[in-house]
């Protein structure tokens, strides 16, 4: 009781602390300090080869930051596993809008040693939006094209995927915790790059919107991947997608090391995403059984 | 000496290529226009590729190798014509090419042919489709002759045939399409898009063309350069002026205004400011050892306004 009573009192205190200007500009240092330190090779114009660029990312991380610290107080656990160079980053996603994705990159960037620049790769409809295509690349993002991908992989990146896709970010509030079915390509990547896998277990994200309803159809007529209904969209238009103050938790496992052919039959690859699957499965179990509380 | 032919010596890029090739090479050249003042030990022919007169030229000088640049790349005059001065003209040299004792041939296609979409993964190798006319039907012509050219490599194996696809070109005396793009008074670009570009000097293009005529490079080979910006950062760099349009009045705005001839390129070029078209040119470094000598600094500043 008074320890839930003053996990609260923390929480409201930690919200006030982000308004105030001076842990705004600690959490910015914060950033660019961290941003100096990661691996990544830029040009003499401030690019890397895919468009990201560090000044444009420490502005993007701020916001994301902000929420990471101080609304959804993220804690992470065994992000110390996080093996040099390449290194592919498995999650569950949950929760109607990314933020997990969000999440997971603000983690590797302020908690991870050294720093990295968590690499997503987005949907093929990102280029085509003016801004929202700007703002993707100069923070680091690709289209998710397998090409882009080795391209990264190969040059010593940290890329992200979740390996659910809408299934699982736009699944219903009882399928909480059900990690869905688990697209393979992500697997045949590793083994063609000899790319370490890391399973990270997120908790909390799948408590930040729950979704009653996913109307399938009508998102296709509207030329969207999904359309959730959940307590608060679209009643409250696209402010009712905002999550609720849910605690993060990521876990991240131990590096997985997989052997063999990039080109093996789909029976052989699903074998080995499985065990991908069990892994980020089993770090999401001991995270739950773990937390005191959602909120807290 | 081995003697080389050039096509379209008179351009930019060819009479760049013809001083670089003169110290080891006989050079020749065609082209539609004369060649004022070129230098000496080098001929020139004025003729249309399309004619009986280029053949003659081709069994007379009996040239051990080709460099094909005579291609129209501008859009000022008549489509029609343009297409069948690139399309006939690069199959009649590539007929005279098997049929006179040509024994080196590189034809200079480009980067476009891949096309601007936004499904384009970064740094496309060779293989990747050659899409352009999808959505810009005004360049079939280049894929077409790269295709033609592709497809006379495995025709004629005993020729050693090359195309080379430079990405995009920059410098004081080529005119490429990007290097007039980059030259207008106030450039007008998309609104909340701002694509990575890849650049090469004119200078490392010969150097490009003479590697592969050097080794006589059999195959296709993207060209990169020194490296890539984003389209903003290379028009602040050469020191141009943007104006930022939304897609949704630009796009018919350039398409009405190329139509009546007030704009120089059409509205399918505007994909190119919108997508990354992007070349791996790890194929052409690992068959010649190519190092580009310009870097990015440099080829901006050869961008003359």
């Amino acid at each position: 009781m008074s320890g839930s009573k003053r996990g609260v009192v923390s929480m409201l205190g930690d919200l006030a602390g982000a308004l105030t200007p001076l842990a705004l500009r600690d959490l910015s240092a914060e950033i660019a300090d961290r941003l100096r330190k990661v691996p990544t090779r830029v040009n003499e114009f401030g690019f890397d080869d895919w468009g990201m660029e560090i000044a444009s990312v420490r502005r993007a991380v701020l916001p994301a930051a902000l929420l990471y610290r101080y609304y959804f107080r993220a804690q992470t656990f065994g992000i110390e596993r996080l093996p040099p160079g390449r290194l592919l980053l498995i999650a569950n996603h949950a929760g109607q809008l990314p933020f997990d994705a969000t999440m997971l990159g603000v983690a590797t960037l302020l908690e991870a040693e050294p720093p990295r620049i968590a690499r997503g790769m987005g949907e093929f409809w990102i280029p085509q939006l003016p801004f929202v295509n700007w703002l993707a690349t100069r923070s680091g993002q690709l289209v998710g094209t397998p090409e882009n991908c080795v391209n990264l992989l190969e040059a010593g990146e940290c890329v992200m995927v979740f390996p659910e896709g809408v299934r699982g970010m736009n699944k219903t509030f009882d399928q909480r915790y059900r990690l869905q079915r688990f697209g393979t390509g992500f697997m045949r990547l590793a083994l063609e790059t000899r790319t370490p896998i890391v399973p990270v277990g997120i908790v909390g994200s799948e408590e930040q919107q729950p979704g009653l309803a996913n109307l399938k159809g009508l998102g296709r007529a509207l030329g969207m991947p999904a359309f959730p209904i959940t307590a608060t969209f679209p009643w409250l238009g696209p402010l009712g997608l905002l999550p609720l103050p849910v605690r993060y938790r990521i876990h991240f496992g131990e590096p997985l090391r997989f052997e063999g052919d990039a080109g093996d039959e789909d029976a052989v690859i699903e074998e080995k995403v499985e065990q991908v699957r069990q892994a980020i499965g089993e770090l999401l179990e001991r995270g739950r059984a773990e937390r005191p509380a959602v909120f807290l | 000496m081995e003697k080389v032919l050039i096509t379209g010596i008179a351009g930019g890029q060819g009479r760049l290529l013809a001083r670089r090739l003169l110290e080891s090479w006989e050079v020749c050249g065609a082209d539609w226009v004369p060649w004022e003042g070129h230098p000496r030990g080098v001929t020139t022919y004025q003729v249309d590729l399309r004619k009986k007169k280029f053949e003659d030229v081709v069994r007379t000088e009996m040239p051990t190798a080709v460099v094909h640049l005579g291609m129209i790349r501008h859009f000022r005059g008549d489509p029609r014509q343009r297409h069948e001065v690139n399309v006939r003209g690069t199959k009649q040299l590539l007929d005279h090419c098997a049929h006179h004792g040509v024994q080196k041939l590189v034809v200079v296609s480009s980067g476009y042919v891949y096309g601007a979409f936004p499904e384009n993964p970064f740094y496309m190798d060779e293989d990747s489709p050659l899409s352009a006319s999808r959505t810009y039907p005004e360049i079939r012509d280049l894929v077409e002759v790269d295709t033609l050219a592709s497809a006379f490599i495995w025709k004629y194996p005993h020729i050693r045939t090359c195309v080379l696809r430079p990405v995009n070109v920059l410098g004081y005396f080529v005119h490429s399409m990007i290097g007039s793009y980059l030259r207008m008074d106030r450039i007008p670009t998309l609104m909340g898009f701002d694509p990575m570009m890849q650049f090469i000097h004119e200078e490392d293009v010969c150097e490009a063309i003479a590697l592969a005529l050097q080794q006589g490079l059999q195959g296709v080979f993207n060209v990169a350069g020194p490296g890539q910006v984003p389209l903003h950062t290379a028009i602040r760099e050469t020191g141009g002026k943007t104006l930022p349009l939304p897609e949704i009045a630009l796009r018919p705005l350039v398409d009405r205004m190329f139509r009546l001839g007030l704009f120089p390129y059409p509205a399918g070029a505007l994909d190119y400011l919108k997508y990354p078209v992007t070349l791996s040119g790890r194929r052409f470094v690992e068959a010649t050892n190519f190092r580009p000598l310009f870097s990015l600094e440099e080829i901006f500043h050869s961008v003359r306004r």
